[in-house]
């Protein structure tokens, strides 16, 4: 009984794909973006250019540095940048730490997954409190005849305002400003912590690391990058904040965000070039942090996945 | 005396379900034992009790006589290979390896030497500064081998290390794993689902289900003679039926309809008695290549080329099983719709609980 | 591990005691309108105000139609950045990154000075005001439709349509906008509990929303402004409470706004 066979070659010369010309489809998509992209043009670049260009402007049009050189020439304007950039350093790393804290707490700190959930919830809502209904909250609670200051008061005895102390100072507005800043910072930090893989921790155990050691050579380093970018986001969410200033204070405290308002408004100050020229402090400002978080996430794309 | 004793180790993380029971097991030193068992079988818990992620409930581990049952991990000399994520990220390959000896407060030379040793042995030796997201996942688990070698510990502890791999990159790689712990002498666990990682590596397979230790094993006792269903159907590729005793003086029983043969002791049956029949698909042969004691009618269901295996699948009565033949380019197969006899010896047929 | 649950607890209560002091204290300041008792008087008043209600209604008018504009904005554009001009994606970005570089008050600025007089005067309609809200809430708005695109895999789904024979419109309202429905949603919602609390572009560009209302009535009386804090605090947890509710098990939620 034969069961062999010869093997049969398959092979054969297949088809190849014809060549087709590329087909045009660029008229649709462009379609698609300009009106984005001559939005961003005309309300975004060329505002900002502007302010940019008219810096330089004297009032009767011609150019000059004069307006750069009156910011650093009055002490009111130079005060108000003092002061602004006091309090977004305060409340960026005030709010950076604590905030960082409550990530730790809720993520790896061991506590029920309630509390997390809700703290996150909480947040979103808090950092979208901000401004006018903030400002409201905080004179109910340490303003004169706030609930907090007459708790105190009946507590503990202490008038709070008897020795000078007022909100209405810079750390009186950056306590104000916590109310945002915390929740920023948490809503960003708790994905970062939970981006920390329990293998990492364990394999440190395994080599013989401690706790502490693992955070200073593993969780700290990979974090870093997320920290301090979300330190710079929290200037300059600070910096650039308008209204919870306005209502909470008005004019009592210096801000450049306050100024230029005023200057809009026409009120003493009404001097253009030298508003365009604070608008473009500002903007040098935020610029300078934007490349600051830039150059924090590029360090960490050495190494990150 | 074992090197590595895990002694009637049980972990139970509620009230109700016990993840791991009664496990016990004796470890030579230098020998490789793998625990192969589908998700959820409790090798993994086992595992990270030996390496001191997890506490038994009852029981002790041992290592050399000394008890670390309750030692941290932190200061136990085990190394471990995680199965992802193994590597530090913000850490080159080099401080990976040598992070362990940092923390040790090693002097740097000796870091450096030891590192330099082990990048050789792992065969990446200009491989220090790179990072590990520059590597591939063979490369990676390869450096998190050599990073939990980097202390010599006593006992080595692999997690799945292949599972995220590719196919090829895993059957490589093993055989590179198996080298190293060979040529180190080191004791190993390595805790694997899949059973043709277990059987090529191990000096021994622990097979586990449900938190339970099934059979312990050389490979070749694992799968030619399991002592359970669940064995016999776990490891290798396994045709099982049910079938009646017809005669346990005379081995003999009756599968739908046809009459088996088998070698294994009747003992303790009776006739009339319903048992599962496990035969290996390679004991299997086309009747006209040569008759055995057993011969089934059967019609031909399937042919699958598997490469250099062929995989026929045979309905023989309500039951269709696989049957395994060498590829030979010049031989000719039956057609599918065939009907054919198929044999095999008494010995093939294995009788499980 | 106890000593860390026992910190993690302590400084999470500090944080809720921070959070919840200035909510209860406006609360509870509210309802001391009428002396010596609590009632709900400062509310009446709030309440018992047309100007309440034509500023609220005055928002909400513009939340709506910002929302919509920023929609027919962003939407496109994002799918065919997504989908077909993956090289521009980063200009896109930056440019929904801008916001945060020039602040409310700065494009103000810019925006009055520039469109403020001849050939090109908008500062008659409040169509400067849109502009202003729909930058505002741009970087959400995108970055919600952009998160959506990337957890549908838009590539894939718009190919299984086309090989299906569906024209754009199709692909467009019948595929793609129902799958990014959450995304969507999310950033409407957003976008309202932006536009509703925002303060800056409407004082400044001088219109009657409920911003510069709240303000006002924070200049002229006591105890009203705080019942207007609550029940802003009321409509943002509403917004925001949508957006968890409609994001729940959807890929890629949880939407962070600045200060304003």
């Amino acid at each position: 009984m034969s069961r062999t066979v010869t093997p049969v070659n398959r092979l054969s010369d297949g088809d190849a794909p014809k060549a087709r010309p590329p087909f045009i489809k660029f008229d649709w998509a462009w379609l698609g973006v300009t009106p984005f992209l001559l939005y961003a043009i005309f309300f975004l670049f060329y505002p900002s250019a502007s302010i940019f260009v008219r810096s330089f402007e004297s009032p009767e049009g011609h150019f000059t540095f004069q307006n750069i050189i009156n910011i650093f020439n009055r002490s009111d304007i130079l005060n108000a940048y003092k002061t602004s950039i006091s309090i977004s350093l305060i409340t960026s790393i005030g709010g950076a730490l604590f905030g960082f804290l409550l990530a730790y707490a809720i993520v790896l700190g061991g506590l029920p997954a309630s509390l997390r959930s809700f703290l996150l919830s909480f947040s979103g809502v808090a950092s979208n409190f901000a401004g006018v209904p903030l400002a409201f909250a905080f004179i109910a609670t340490i303003g004169n005849a706030g609930l907090l200051t007459r708790a105190i008061e009946a507590y503990l005895g202490i008038d709070i305002h008897a020795h000078g102390f007022s909100i209405y100072t810079i750390w009186g507005l950056s306590i104000v400003y916590m109310y945002f800043q915390f929740p920023l910072m948490v809503l960003i930090m708790a994905p970062a912590l939970d981006g920390l893989r329990r293998e990492w921790r364990e394999a440190c155990e395994n080599l013989g690391g401690t706790y502490l050691q693992y955070w200073r050579y593993v969780a700290l380093p990979i974090l870093l990058p997320s920290l301090l970018g979300t330190t710079i986001l929290l200037f300059g969410n600070a910096f650039g904040a308008y209204a919870t200033a306005y209502a909470f204070s008005g004019s009592f405290i210096n801000l450049v965000t306050i100024l230029i308002g005023a200057v809009i408004q026409g009120d003493v100050l009404y001097d253009p070039g030298l508003g365009n020229a604070l608008a473009l402090g500002m903007i040098l400002i935020m610029s300078l942090s934007m490349v600051g978080y830039a150059w924090t996430q590029r360090k960490a794309a050495r190494w990150s996945t | 005396m074992a090197f590595l004793d895990i002694n009637n180790v049980s972990k139970s993380f509620n009230k109700d379900t016990a993840a791991v029971k009664d496990f016990d097991l004796q470890v030579e030193k230098g020998e490789l034992v793998s625990f192969l068992g589908p998700s959820g079988c409790g090798k993994t818990t086992t595992l990270r009790i030996v390496a001191g992620f997890e506490k038994p409930t009852t029981g002790l581990v041992r290592i050399d006589g000394k008890d670390i049952t309750n030692q941290p991990p932190n200061k136990r000399n085990v190394g471990m290979v995680f199965q992802a994520y193994a590597l530090f990220p913000n850490m080159t390959v080099g401080e990976n390896i040598g992070f362990g000896m940092k923390v040790a407060k090693k002097p740097a030379e000796e870091i450096k030497s030891r590192v330099s040793e082990l990048l050789t042995l792992i065969h990446m030796p200009d491989f220090g500064d790179r990072y590990p997201n520059q590597l591939s996942g063979g490369q990676q688990q390869r450096v998190a081998l050599a990073r939990a070698l980097a202390l010599r510990p006593e006992v080595l502890l692999l997690d799945e290390p292949l599972s995220a791999l590719d196919a090829k990159i895993r059957v490589a790689l093993r055989a590179e794993i198996r080298a190293i712990q060979r040529q180190l002498g080191i004791t190993a666990i390595y805790v694997t689902h899949d059973q043709e990682e277990a059987l090529s590596l191990s000096d021994r397979v622990v097979v586990m289900n449900g938190g339970k230790m099934e059979q312990v094993g050389t490979p070749f006792e694992i799968y030619n003679f399991p002592k359970t269903e669940f064995v016999a159907q776990f490891v290798g590729v396994l045709n099982s039926t049910r079938a009646e005793i017809v005669d346990p003086a005379n081995n003999r029983l009756k599968m739908d309809g046809q009459h088996l043969q088998t070698a294994e002791s009747m003992d303790g049956y009776h006739a009339g008695d319903q048992v599962v029949v496990a035969i290996r698909p390679e004991r299997l042969s086309f009747a006209s290549d040569g008759h055995k004691a057993n011969l089934l009618e059967c019609t031909i269901e399937n042919i699958m080329f598997l490469g250099s295996i062929v995989r026929v699948t045979v309905k023989v009565g309500q039951y269709n099983l696989f049957m395994d033949t060498f590829n030979n380019p010049f031989l000719e197969l039956p057609k599918i719709g065939d009907k054919v006899q198929i044999t095999c010896s008494r010995e093939a047929v294995l009788v499980v609980k | 591990m106890n000593q860390k649950r026992i910190w993690a607890l302590i400084i999470f209560i500090i944080g809720m005691l921070y959070f919840f002091i200035p909510l209860l204290s406006v609360f509870e300041f509210s309802l001391r309108a009428l002396k010596g008792i609590y009632s709900f008087e400062a509310y009446r008043v709030a309440f018992q105000d047309p100007r309440f209600y034509e500023s609220f209604g005055y928002s909400f008018v513009w939340a709506i139609l910002t929302i919509l504009c920023s929609m027919l904005l962003i939407i496109p554009t994002a799918y065919w950045v997504h989908l077909k001009l993956r090289k521009i994606k980063p200009v896109i970005e930056f440019i929904t990154l801008m916001p945060f570089v020039v602040p409310a008050v700065v494009l103000a600025f810019g925006l009055i000075r520039l469109y403020g007089k001849p050939p090109l005067v908008l500062t008659g309609s409040p169509a400067l005001l849109i502009v202003g809200y729909i930058t505002l809430s741009m970087p959400y708005m995108y970055r919600a439709v952009d998160t959506g695109l990337r957890a549908i895999d838009v590539k894939t789904l718009t190919e299984a349509a086309q090989s299906l024979g569906a024209g754009w419109g199709t692909i467009l309202f019948k595929i793609i906008f129902p799958n990014l429905r959450v995304a969507i949603l999310s950033g409407v919602f957003l976008t309202f509990a932006i536009v509703m609390g925002e303060f800056t572009f409407a004082s400044l560009l001088v219109w009657p929303a409920f911003g510069p209302y709240m303000e006002e009535i924070g200049a002229m009386r006591a105890y009203t402004p705080q019942a207007l804090s609550v029940v802003s605090f009321l409509l943002t947890w509403l917004s925001i409470g949508l957006i968890q509710r409609v994001a729940r098990g959807a890929p890629g939620q949880g939407q962070v706004a600045g200060a304003r």
